[in-house]
């Protein structure tokens, strides 16, 4: 069977500089595209002269097909009718876009208009059979084993391999390949767009209904709650331990 | 300090030692604090006071730590007839209330106050934590094993449809909250607010555009809450009615959970590790320390102490000078716990301390405290961990 993988991406933008660039996690689902090996399509829906495309092309694609869609308006009806006419075995998505909302809604719009399932928070992938394999990515290096069968969409986190460098001879050579759409609906802009304020980080918690509870728990030292066993034998104690780490749930998958 | 000299104490009972404070059981407090409310009067703004003192409570006996005291029913907060229901439906991984679960309920809690109304909250039915105490007012506890976001979808969608919630709030994880909570809105069509960082009854602020913009709004139905957007609910005693669970929809479950991969605990920086053994000047044998780490497949931490001293490595350093840890558990061997090596694990979920010293202060800020030799508890620790491995 002929692997077709289909990679959705965005354009993305430098943080500091502000300028146009790739959406890193949409590259790092090329990336992953390009270690499966298959056919890979390419597709990005919007300004087929956006420079930062080329970004991807120097990943090392031939081509990348734009499908023409103004700004502001909903790309997704036009991924739908495309993806529809090339059935691609995989869909590969990154998170959110890095530019407007993003609100991270496409992959699940598509998964569910095209009926497949999504995988979300992918750190790494690989084929078995008609299986696809996934390791999901959980907080603080954890991963989670998944399988779905194909059909299915994936959506790249930010813990999966990092993208390669992009090579300005091979980002020349690559071509757009323009496919016109009739353009999507207008995405009404109901809420205000303001600069992001910082927010700092909370450094105590302070759980107290009442405002003698909060002065109690700012002056006070956090007193231990647990429990506390004295001078018990080692293996008791070491019972103990385990016993807590494995009703915390600690020692799952250790 | 050592504990050589001090007083032996029977296990689990708490006895206040000379010249240190208290050890106090919160649920046992609620007692003389329920007593208290009874002298409470209304002040001339029509708010009730409370005398903080009163509420304290005298100078207590101390309580035996596992035997809590009958809970007060007049503590119980009831909303018996709400303007509205607000959804919360909090991750639960592994069957806990992370923080940012509790974060969640705070601001499903805030929510709910200001429309008169009452939370509502989605739990597993072999959940392990007191809802009641977290802010719900009502729960629906449902079959909810194993890792099955298609399943948790199409109980939020019968949820929503039985309870026509005014918001329903998910935490904004990616394997989490967000996942489910983007099925939800996807199957309703309905556009939610993401990466909702600051959250009021009039409005929600969406964190966007890469990080650099806000996207203000009244707030949606749907709302994906980062960590620490609210501040958790206090502890106060909520009625947590059980509510039926609606029939759900069935569903075509296409993704198979495959378990929890093993991955080498010390390849990911110290900041982010899941769990971590910490070692400090209390321990002498290495070979030990390194070998139940290994075995429970945990990180590797330490002390300012025995990183200065080369026992570790520098990176290894917990504490304010060195790495801002927040693992979900933290288990300390010999460490006193100077203010600034707790200043590192202050956003630590449960710290277990092993000391000589019943009075160090890690052993007053452990969840689980033992008073033992380091020495002796690490191989005794490594082998069970090691046949546990292994399997019965
Ligand atoms: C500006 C500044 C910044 C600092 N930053 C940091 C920092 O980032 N991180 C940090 O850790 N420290 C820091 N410190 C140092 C800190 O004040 C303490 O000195 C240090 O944390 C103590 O390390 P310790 O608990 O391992 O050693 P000790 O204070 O020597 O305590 C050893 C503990 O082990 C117990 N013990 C002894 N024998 C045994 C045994 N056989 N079995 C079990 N327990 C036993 C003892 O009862 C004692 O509680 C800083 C200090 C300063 C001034
Ligand atoms: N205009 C677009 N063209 C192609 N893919 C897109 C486009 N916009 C978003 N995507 C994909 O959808 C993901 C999530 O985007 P969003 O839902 O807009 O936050 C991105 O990481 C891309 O992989």
């Amino acid at each position: 069977m002929g692997l077709d993988i289909a990679v959705l991406l965005s354009i993305g933008r430098h943080p500091a500089s502000g300028r146009s660039r790739r959406a890193e996690n949409d590259a790092r689902a090329l990336e992953l595209a390009l270690n499966l090996g298959g056919r890979i399509h390419a597709i990005h829906a919007g300004d087929p002269d956006e420079p930062a495309l080329r970004d991807y092309l120097g990943m090392g694609l031939e081509t990348l097909s734009v499908l023409r869609q103004p700004a502001e308006c909903d790309v997704v009806p036009a991924l739908v009718r495309h993806l529809t006419l090339i059935r691609p075995t995989l869909i590969l998505t990154g998170s959110a876009a890095e530019q407007g909302p993003g609100s991270g809604m496409l992959p699940y719009l598509l998964a569910r208009q095209l009926d497949l399932p999504l995988l979300p928070a992918t750190a790494g992938l690989a084929l078995n059979g008609g299986l696809l394999d996934a390791l999901q990515a959980l907080p603080r290096g954890r991963r989670r084993q998944l399988r779905a069968d194909l059909p299915a969409v994936v959506t790249v986190d930010r813990a999966a391999p990092a993208a390669r460098q992009s090579a300005y001879a091979q980002a020349r050579r690559g071509a757009i390949d323009l496919i016109d759409m009739a353009a999507g609906p207008i995405i009404p802009a109901d809420a205000r767009e303001v600069a992001a304020r910082p927010r700092p980080r909370r450094l105590k918690v302070m759980s107290a209904a009442t405002a003698a509870e909060r002065l109690r728990a700012a002056t006070e030292m956090q007193a231990g709650r647990g429990k506390l066993m004295v001078d018990p034998p080692a293996d008791e104690a070491a019972r103990a331990i385990l016993d807590y780490l494995v009703s915390e749930g600690i020692l799952i998958g250790r | 300090m050592s504990g050589d000299k001090r007083p032996r104490i029977e296990r689990r009972r708490v006895v206040s030692p000379p010249g240190t404070r208290p050890r106090r059981d919160p649920r046992a407090e609620r007692q003389p604090l329920a007593a208290a409310s009874a002298a409470q009067e209304p002040s001339t703004t029509g708010r009730i006071r409370r005398d903080p003192r009163a509420a304290r409570g005298p100078a207590k006996p101390p309580a035996a730590m596992d035997q809590p005291a009958p809970k007060p029913a007049a503590q119980t907060i009831v909303v018996d007839d709400p303007a509205c229901l607000i959804l919360a439906v909090p991750d639960f991984e592994d069957g806990r209330l992370s923080s940012h679960d509790r974060d969640l309920l705070g601001a499903a809690r805030m929510l709910a106050d200001a429309g008169k109304g009452a939370v509502v909250a989605l739990m597993p039915n072999a959940g392990k934590e007191d809802i009641a105490t977290a802010g719900a007012d009502r729960a629906i506890a449902a079959d909810m094993s194993g890792y099955a976001p298609e399943t948790k979808a199409a109980l939020v969608l019968a949820c929503i449809e039985a309870l026509q919630p005014r918001h329903i709030l998910f935490c904004e994880t990616p394997a989490g909250g967000g996942d489910v909570g983007r099925r939800v809105a996807a199957a309703l069509g309905e556009i939610p607010a993401p990466h909702v960082m600051r959250l009021s009854a009039g409005e929600a602020a969406s964190r966007g555009n890469g990080g650099r913009s806000d996207y203000l709004q009244p707030p949606p139905r749907l709302l994906f809450v980062a960590a620490e957007t609210a501040d958790p609910p206090g502890e106060a005693r909520r009625e947590a009615r059980a509510l039926p669970v609606p029939k759900v929809a069935a569903v075509d479950l296409r993704i198979e959970d495959r378990g929890i991969a093993a991955t080498d605990p010390n390849a990911v920086p110290l900041t982010e590790a899941d769990f971590i053994v910490s070692a400090g000047n209390g321990v002498t044998d290495w070979p030990g320390f390194h070998e139940v780490a290994a075995a429970l497949g945990a990180a590797e931490g330490g002390s300012r102490v025995v990183c200065d001293t080369g026992l570790l490595p520098r990176e290894r350093q917990v504490g304010a000078s060195g790495s801002l840890v927040e693992p979900r558990c933290y288990l300390a061997f010999g460490i006193a716990g100077a203010p600034q090596h707790l200043q590192g694990i202050l956003r630590c979920e449960r710290v277990l301390a092993v000391n000589t010293d019943l009075h160090a202060e890690m052993v007053k800020r452990a969840d689980l405290a033992i008073i033992a030799d380091a020495q002796s508890v690490m191989p005794a620790l490594a082998r069970l961990a090691r046949d546990r491995r292994r399997g019965p």
